[in-house]
């Protein structure tokens, strides 16, 4: 842990619903961690975390609009050595119920992102989106 | 993503490059499967690929999966330990031939 990323920060970046836009999320994500001085390792778990979030936005909330122009938005904030990441998007309301990553020992194509999500991370929540917002994910990590 | 591919025989060599996100996998299949198709030995060189997310590991189940069908097989070679590393945490590492 550094002095930095002890220090309360915060920076939300928008970004198009598209597979394209992933490599932007890891580079945005690279650069608040990298002002976080958040170590290699970690840094590298909580960007495929977080890419994998937003990989299921692209995936699966906007599932039957691929050619969307909507935006997406990543919120990273650390207060008090607690690292938390909003996702707000506009899609397909998801149903917190049936986000489920498949059996680990049932090795096939698929299912492994919500897996890494928890894995990594310390808690996965829904939250109600608030307008013009349909969903609301948050992800947390004690650092 | 960019790849090279050379063929000795009937092993075909396939180095990838760059970042194996959703956004290219399809690219990626296109790359190896042919080659898994043809009943090739398929040795992919992931030296210089310093990120994968699940979908990238989709694409090395999908792979080995494939070749097994075909009786041949998919050897990972050279894998970085950031890839490593998120195979390790699917717990694949026993499951696809590392080298």
């Amino acid at each position: 842990m550094s002095e930095t990323a002890q220090s309360n920060h915060t920076e939300k970046k928008d970004f198009l619903v598209r597979s394209s836009s992933l490599k932007d999320v890891r580079t945005f994500c690279r650069e608040v961690f990298e002002k976080l001085q958040i170590e290699q390792n970690l840094k590298d778990e909580l960007v495929l975390a977080i890419a994998e979030a937003a990989q299921n936005i692209v995936k699966h909330a906007y599932k039957d609009d691929p050619q969307t122009d909507d935006k997406m938005v990543v919120q990273i904030s650390c207060k008090d050595n607690k690292l938390q990441i909003g996702f707000y998007d506009m899609g397909t309301p998801v149903d917190p119920n049936k986000v489920k990553h498949r059996e680990i020992d049932n090795v096939k194509p698929g299912g492994l992102g919500t897996f890494f999500i928890q894995e990594i991370m310390d808690a996965v929540e829904f939250k109600d989106g608030k307008k013009p917002w349909i969903n609301h994910l948050v992800l947390t990590k004690q650092l | 993503m960019s790849y090279k591919v050379t063929e000795d025989g009937n092993i075909a060599t396939i180095h990838l490059d760059g970042e194996i996100d959703m956004d290219v996998t399809e690219k990626a299949k296109e790359v190896i499967f042919p080659h898994i198709e043809a009943g090739k030995e398929v040795h992919l060189n992931l030296s210089n690929v310093q990120y994968m997310d699940s979908s990238g590991i989709s694409v090395l189940i999908e792979s080995h999966q494939k070749a097994l069908e075909k009786n041949t097989k998919v050897i990972i070679k050279d894998v970085s330990k950031s890839v490593l590393k998120v195979i390790m945490m699917a717990k694949l590492e026993q499951i696809l031939n590392l080298e």
